[in-house]
C-alpha cells in the first residue's frame, strides 16, 4: 500500500510540471531553431542525385546559412511519388532532412519534401 | 450624488485619463518579473559590442541600440545594403557569398588580414537595395497575429477586384513570415536572433556559425571569440525587451485629423495598411487578445517597378510587406529606404498595388490631403 502512494506520489511530482506548463508557451512556440539537432529544414539550393549529394538553405532570421548534405545508399526519400528518388528532388523544393554528422560530413538517414502553403 | 455614483465616476474619470503609451515604453500588463526582464533586456539592447565581446569581424553596427535609438528601439538615420539575385522568376539570397545583408564595416583583425573595411559586394548579385533601420515597436504584438488572421485578408487573384492582392512571403524552410520589409521572417524570436549576427557578427545560440567574407572561410586568427558570442540568458533578455516595447498612444487628432483619419480609410489605404489587428488567445497575458492600433496587413503587395528593388524569398524585386504605421510622428524618412522625406511625398511614391489609393489621394483637394497627413502624423 505504502509502496503504491509513493508511486502515485512521484509520479503526481513528475506530472506536475507538465501539467501547468502553458502548451502554448511562447518561448517553446519558437524554440525550434534554437535546438540543437540533426534536423534541418530548408530550401534546396542546388543538387546532385549522381553523386547523392545536396545543399540546403538554412539559417534564422535574415542570417542564413549553405548546409551540405550526402545521402547513402540507406537514406529514405519521402515525396509523394509512389516510388520516391532523390533525383525527384529540385532546387527551391522545400524539405526535413534528418541527418547524423560522420567524419565525411552531414549524413542523411531521411529526406521529406514537405508542402508549403501557396504564395 | 450617491457613493456608488462617486465611485463610478471616479473610476470613469480614471480610465478617461489612462495615461498615453510613449515610444519606449513597455506594453501595459506586464508582470513585474517581466518589467524586470525588460529593464536587464534594454541594457543588452543598448550594450556596445567590441571585437573582445564578439563584434564581426563583419559588422554594420556595434550595438543594436546603435541603429534603433531615441529612445531605445526607435528608428536610427543608419541606412544599410542588401543584396539578392533575382534569375527566371526565382530569388537566390547569395547565402554562399555572405547572405542577403551587406555588412559596411570590418574589425581592424579582418582588416589586417585581408586588406578589406567591408563585405565584398556579392558579385552573382542582380539587385542592391537600401534599408533604413524601422521602429520595433509593438513587434511583440505582431508576433502574436495568429497567421490565419494575415491570411484572411489575402487575396492573391484580387477577387475583390479592387486591385489589391496581398499574399504572404515564405522563409526558406516554408513557413509563413512576417518580419522585415520583405515579410521573410516568420517570428520575432528569429529576427532578432538573425539581427545579432546579420547587424553585429554576434553569433548567438540560435545561429552560432559566423558569415562567412564574401564566400570565403574567415582568416585564422581574425575571430578568437568562441561561438556562440551572445549567451542564450543575454539573448532572451534583449528579446524580451523588445518583444516587450508597447506601439505608442496614437496623438489625439483635432477635427483635422478625425477628417484624416476618415480619408485614410474612404481612398482606400486601410485596405493594406488595417488599422487595427488582434493577436490570438495563446502566450502571456500582457499579448494575447489584444487589438491594438497596427496600419498593417503584414503581407506583401507589388508596389509597382519604381519602388522595385531586392527579392527575398517568394518575394519578388516589388513585393514589399505593408508597413505598419508606428511612430511616425518621430519619422524624417519614409519608405522602405528613407528616399520620401514627406508623408504626402511618400503617398505619391506608392505604385502598383498602392496606385489607386495614391491617385485617390492625389485626387484630393489640398484641405483634405493635409487632413490626411495631420492623421498619419498623428500615429
Amino acid at each position: 500500500m505504502q509502496r503504491s502512494i509513493r508511486t502515485a506520489a512521484l509520479t503526481a511530482i513528475l506530472l506536475v510540471p507538465l501539467a501547468t506548463a502553458d502548451p502554448a508557451d511562447w518561448r517553446t512556440l519558437n524554440s525550434a531553431q534554437a535546438a540543437p539537432s540533426s534536423t534541418y529544414r530548408g530550401t534546396i539550393r542546388a543538387i546532385n542525385a549522381r553523386t547523392g549529394t545536396l545543399e540546403l538553405i538554412t539559417g534564422v532570421g535574415l542570417s542564413l546559412r549553405v548546409v551540405e548534405i550526402t545521402t547513402a545508399r540507406t537514406t529514405r526519400i519521402l515525396t509523394a511519388s509512389a516510388t520516391p528518388r532523390l533525383a525527384e528532388l529540385k532546387p527551391g523544393d522545400v524539405v526535413r532532412a534528418e541527418c547524423r554528422r560522420t567524419s565525411a560530413g552531414l549524413v542523411a538517414d531521411q529526406i521529406e519534401k514537405l508542402k508549403v502553403g501557396a504564395p | 450624488m450617491t457613493r456608488p455614483g462617486v465611485a463610478v465616476a471616479i473610476l470613469l474619470f480614471a480610465l478617461g485619463c489612462k495615461k498615453p503609451v510613449q515610444p519606449g515604453d513597455p506594453l501595459s500588463g506586464l508582470f513585474e518579473q517581466q518589467l524586470d526582464r525588460f529593464a536587464r533586456g534594454k541594457i543588452v539592447f543598448d550594450s556596445v559590442f567590441t571585437p573582445a565581446t564578439g563584434l564581426g569581424p563583419l559588422f554594420n553596427s556595434v550595438a543594436c541600440g546603435e541603429c534603433h535609438e531615441k529612445p531605445a528601439g526607435g528608428r536610427g538615420d543608419e541606412v544599410e545594403v542588401h543584396a539578392t539575385a533575382f534569375r527566371g522568376g526565382v530569388c537566390d539570397a547569395l547565402v554562399q557569398e555572405g547572405g542577403p545583408v551587406i555588412q559596411r564595416h570590418a574589425i581592424p583583425a579582418l582588416k589586417q588580414a585581408l586588406g578589406i573595411d567591408s563585405e565584398p559586394f556579392p558579385p552573382s548579385a542582380t539587385a542592391r537595395a537600401l534599408r533604413t533601420s524601422p521602429v520595433v515597436f509593438g513587434r511583440g504584438l505582431l508576433d502574436f497575429v495568429p497567421d490565419s488572421v494575415i491570411l484572411a485578408y489575402a487575396d492573391p487573384d484580387d477577387k475583390d477586384h479592387d486591385g489589391v492582392r496581398g499574399r504572404p512571403n515564405r522563409f526558406v524552410d516554408g513557413r509563413m513570415g512576417r518580419f522585415g520589409r520583405k515579410a521573410f521572417v516568420p517570428t520575432l524570436r528569429e529576427f532578432n536572433a538573425g539581427a545579432f549576427v546579420a547587424e553585429m557578427g554576434v553569433t548567438d545560440p540560435a545561429q552560432p556559425t559566423e558569415e562567412n567574407i564574401g564566400g570565403k572561410p574567415i582568416p585564422a586568427g581574425v575571430d578568437a571569440v568562441a561561438d556562440p558570442e551572445l549567451s542564450q540568458e543575454a539573448f532572451n533578455l534583449t528579446d524580451d525587451f523588445v518583444r516587450f516595447l508597447a506601439p505608442p498612444t496614437p496623438l489625439k487628432v483635432g477635427q483635422e485629423g478625425r477628417r484624416g483619419r476618415q480619408l485614410f480609410s474612404q481612398i482606400g489605404c486601410a485596405a493594406c495598411h488595417r488599422p487595427t489587428l488582434r493577436t490570438g488567445p495563446r502566450g502571456m497575458p500582457a499579448l494575447r487578445n489584444r487589438e491594438f492600433a497596427a496600419y498593417t496587413d503584414l503581407l506583401l503587395h507589388d508596389m509597382g517597378p519604381d519602388l522595385a528593388d531586392i527579392c527575398l524569398g517568394q518575394a519578388g524585386p516589388a513585393d514589399f510587406r505593408t508597413e505598419p504605421l508606428l511612430d511616425l510622428r518621430s519619422a524624417e524618412h519614409f519608405l522602405h529606404d528613407g528616399r520620401a522625406t514627406t508623408l504626402e511625398q511618400a503617398i505619391e511614391l506608392h505604385g502598383g498595388e498602392g496606385s489607386g489609393a495614391r491617385d485617390r489621394f492625389k485626387g484630393l483637394s489640398a484641405t483634405d490631403r493635409a487632413a490626411v497627413v495631420a492623421f498619419l502624423k498623428s500615429l
